[in-house]
């Protein structure tokens, strides 16, 4: 077709309809995708590629999940509240490393003289995995509440403040100049210029964080807890029973999923200045 | 004599967008000449029109409607006798100043020693002997741009297409960089459309200038520069024309 | 002293000069103080000294645990890092280079890919405990489930922000695609890619000591679950450490190995 014997309005339908169409495409290719996966899994399982004792067919983990809702076996608790002391714990360990974890870095990134102080105690803290933190603070706090929230707390903490810290230090200088010239304080140029112009690094801290946090959480669950999403895999896996450790996994990733997509609504809300 | 030979023709070209479900229109009919071995200027004002005519002509675009004739031969897409020095910079920053020079030879598969060679002669050519082995973010601006114009001479074009290569530099490299490439091109001459909104820069370096209106492009009118080389900015004939050229240039805001 | 040196200077100047200093000393002042504390919270409660997990570092060499001293139990750990981490640079950039360039692949794999992602890598291992048992297999898998998703999506941003001027520049020389693919796209994704290699370094580091505590006879992590079990503080803490100090080390090499192979990434100070 000789694009110059369309008209304007022509071209601009024909280039509207192709870009129908990609989307339409793409769409379609990734429901394939997925179904293709599901069929795969749910075809190897029931025609006994994989024996039955390794795989569960999806259906069976839809199922369980409707079981699981309103029965405690085998692992002690209906799913609901594994669910919610999961997220509990999740949250409270989430919180407290975004409320100390954030200002701390952006005053660290801001005034050297702090940040000359608490650097090297950052820099020791820093390359030990959170996960190696739980046998002490098990063998300090016993295995409540208090002890999995703060192995929560120190997974999601590095990140925020890393992140914080590098998203303020980026300030553009250009913008604290002009602050200054208008006659701004230290800390009013702080408190307006820096801590805006850190939101973008201080939300991918936070999107980083939340993934720790859950992370580190299963883990926690799983060497010493008596409810929550890990340890009902762990009592699966004890009892034999594929179908709740599959249950479980998918549980925990759809949670984790939903967390980062709330996470990204707000971000989308406080940095929708960026889109335009 | 002064029988010019033809080597590039534009015919009846047009290009146009679709943004924002609105059609734009960025060149309107253009239809010009390029002649052999002459340093031919497109002027323009802003941002229309100017780099679209020579991405059509690279190959980079193809256009609404119109024809592109090389040598006689109707032209669809990228060809090897066409080469490109970039407006933003466009060195692979991976690569040493060596390997960007060699990049075209090498994509069409010629042999390491000698498009070694070959790059060698070219980066010698712009003054850049000694820092082969130098990368891309180590160079000035100016240096830059100079392994640019290396690096377009080293697939042997028949035509060089410039896109407002000196934009992006500062004053004073700009007025180096004008005398340099006068400098390079009466060594190697070539074919070569130049694109610019520098009026002075134009008249300093143009055969031909070939004023063209703001968005959609069109040709306006065409100058002839007949100034011996190299030029003087100050002489009252540069002036002239420069003042000729300035009042018929349409203004971009 | 001292006095000579600010002698010439402003009151500006000698400001920033003490201040200068000041920030030299600041470090040192905290780092004591961690210490100071970590002595007197150990004189007072049962937490170890610094002096009892030095000794106890020793005690490790005369006496070693399951066969291995600390150097033992950190090759372990390393050795099932490299496996894994061979498997993802392969199989991973592979992958990320497949997604990252064709637009249908992406399309088709992405969602896949992410719900996989969004699995902690810790609670695939009761999963792949049923699979494969305890033995070293298994716990390579997980540190490769662990840490496959950072190359991937790291690579696969490389090639999917690849500067549409470099590939104007290869059109200009009749490039065809295949070479684009392999002269263009992916050295411009080198350093991309090389961030993936870090950070599946270090994801790898930390799984494989989850791994190891839920279940080794080596390792690190075992040493740790090892103390946690047989209340040996000292253990534990000194194996913290040393994990620190590996996890460090790894950081660095694999910084120092982009440098030397981006060697276009260092800054030139302008």
């Amino acid at each position: 077709m000789n694009p110059k014997s369309l008209s304007n309005s022509e071209r601009v339908a024909l280039i509207q309809k192709q870009r129908k169409r990609t989307q339409y495409q793409d769409a379609v290719l990734s429901v394939v995708g997925i179904l293709g996966f599901l069929i795969f899994w749910q075809v190897i399982t029931v025609t006994g590629i994989v024996e039955s004792r390794y795989l569960s067919t999806p259906v069976q983990i839809a199922s369980l999940f409707i079981t699981k809702l309103t029965s405690p076996n085998p692992d002690g608790a209906v799913i609901g509240v594994n669910i919610l002391s999961s997220l509990t714990i999740a949250l409270s360990g989430f919180g407290l490393a975004i409320v100390i974890g954030i200002p701390l870095g952006l005053v660290m990134g801001w005034y050297k003289g702090f940040d000359s102080f608490m650097r090297p105690l950052f820099e020791i803290i820093r390359p030990i995995p959170p996960v190696s933190w739980i046998p002490l603070t098990i063998v300090w706090l016993g295995i409540g509440l208090t002890a999995k929230a703060i192995i929560v707390f120190f997974a999601a903490f590095v990140p925020c403040l890393i992140n914080s810290y590098t998203g303020i230090r980026q300030t553009s200088e250009v913008l604290k100049n002009v602050a200054k010239t208008c006659g701004a304080s230290n800390f009013t140029i702080f408190w307006k210029i820096g801590i805006p112009s850190s939101m973008t690094l201080t939300f991918a801290g936070i999107k980083v964080a939340i993934g720790n946090a859950w992370a580190t959480l299963v883990a926690a669950e799983m060497l010493a807890a008596s409810s929550g999403l890990g340890y009902m895999i762990l009592m699966g896996r004890q009892f034999g029973r594929v179908d709740l450790v599959i249950l479980g996994i998918v549980v925990i990733g759809v949670i984790g999923t939903i967390i980062t997509m709330l996470i990204g609504m707000l971000e989308n809300k406080v940095l929708g200045w960026k889109k335009l | 004599m002064d029988e010019k030979k033809i080597r590039l023709k534009l015919e009846n070209i047009s290009q146009s967008f679709v943004v924002n479900n609105e059609v734009q229109d960025a060149v309107s009919d253009v239809s010009l000449e390029v002649y052999d071995n002459e340093f031919l200027v497109l002027l323009g004002p802003g941002h229309c029109g100017k780099s679209v005519l020579l991405n059509i002509i690279g190959g980079l675009e193809k256009p609404v409607s119109g024809n592109l004739y090389l040598d006689g031969e109707k032209l669809s897409g990228s060809d090897t006798r066409i080469s490109m020095v970039f407006q933003r910079l466009a060195l692979m920053p991976w690569k040493t100043v060596m390997g960007n020079v060699e990049f075209g030879p090498q994509i069409a598969g010629i042999d390491k020693a000698t498009r070694r060679k070959n790059a060698q002669k070219y980066i010698d050519l712009v003054g850049l002997t000694g820092f082969e082995k130098s990368y891309p973010n180590q160079l000035s601006g100016g240096m830059k741009q100079r392994v640019g114009i290396a690096r377009a001479y080293a697939t042997n074009p028949e035509i060089l297409l410039m896109d407002e290569p000196f934009g992006q530099l500062d004053a004073q490299t700009r007025y180096a960089m004008e005398e340099e490439i006068q400098r390079i091109w009466q060594q190697e001459k070539r074919t070569i459309i130049f694109v610019t909104n520098n009026i002075e820069e134009a008249v300093y370096l143009g055969d031909r200038i070939i004023l063209l209106s703001e968005c959609p492009a069109t040709v306006k009118q065409i100058y002839d520069v007949n100034l011996p080389r190299p030029r003087n900015t100050i002489d009252p004939e540069f002036l002239r024309i420069r003042k000729e050229v300035s009042e018929n240039t349409d203004l971009a805001l | 002293m001292i006095n000579n040196k600010t002698a010439g200077m402003s009151a500006a100047e000698r400001k920033a000069f003490y201040l200068s200093r000041l920030y030299m000393i600041l470090p040192i002042i905290s780092v004591s103080l961690l210490i100071l504390l970590w002595t007197t919270v150990a004189r007072n409660s049962e937490f170890p000294s610094p002096k009892d997990t030095f000794d106890r570092l020793i005690l490790l060499f005369q006496k070693p645990i399951k066969g291995l001293n600390i150097f033992g139990h950190v090759w372990a750990s390393l050795v099932r890092v490299f496996a894994a981490l061979t498997f993802n640079w392969t199989f991973g950039i592979a992958f990320g280079i497949l997604i990252g360039w064709n637009k249908k692949c992406k399309v088709l794999f992405t969602p896949l890919f992410n719900a996989f992602r969004a699995i902690p890598p810790l609670a695939w291992i009761p999963l792949i405990t049923i699979w494969m048992g305890t033995g070293e297999l298994s716990k390579i898998l997980i540190v490769i489930f662990g840490s496959l998703a950072s190359i991937v999506v790291n690579t696969q941003a490389g090639m999917s922000n690849v500067e549409q001027l470099y590939l104007d520049v290869g059109t200009i020389f009749n490039a065809n695609a295949r070479q684009k693919l392999f002269q263009i796209a992916i050295p411009s994704a080198l350093d991309a890619i090389f961030a993936g290699v870090r950070t599946s370094t270090s994801a790898a580091w930390m799984v494989v000591l989850a791994a190891e505590m839920l279940g080794a006879k080596s390792g690190v992590g075992f040493l740790i679950t090892r103390g946690m079990d047989s209340i040996d503080m000292p253990l534990v803490l000194m194996s913290m450490i040393a994990i620190g100090i590996v996890g460090a080390l790894l950081s660095i090499i694999t910084q120092f190995a982009e440098r030397l192979m981006c060697p276009w990434t260092r800054k030139r100070s302008d």
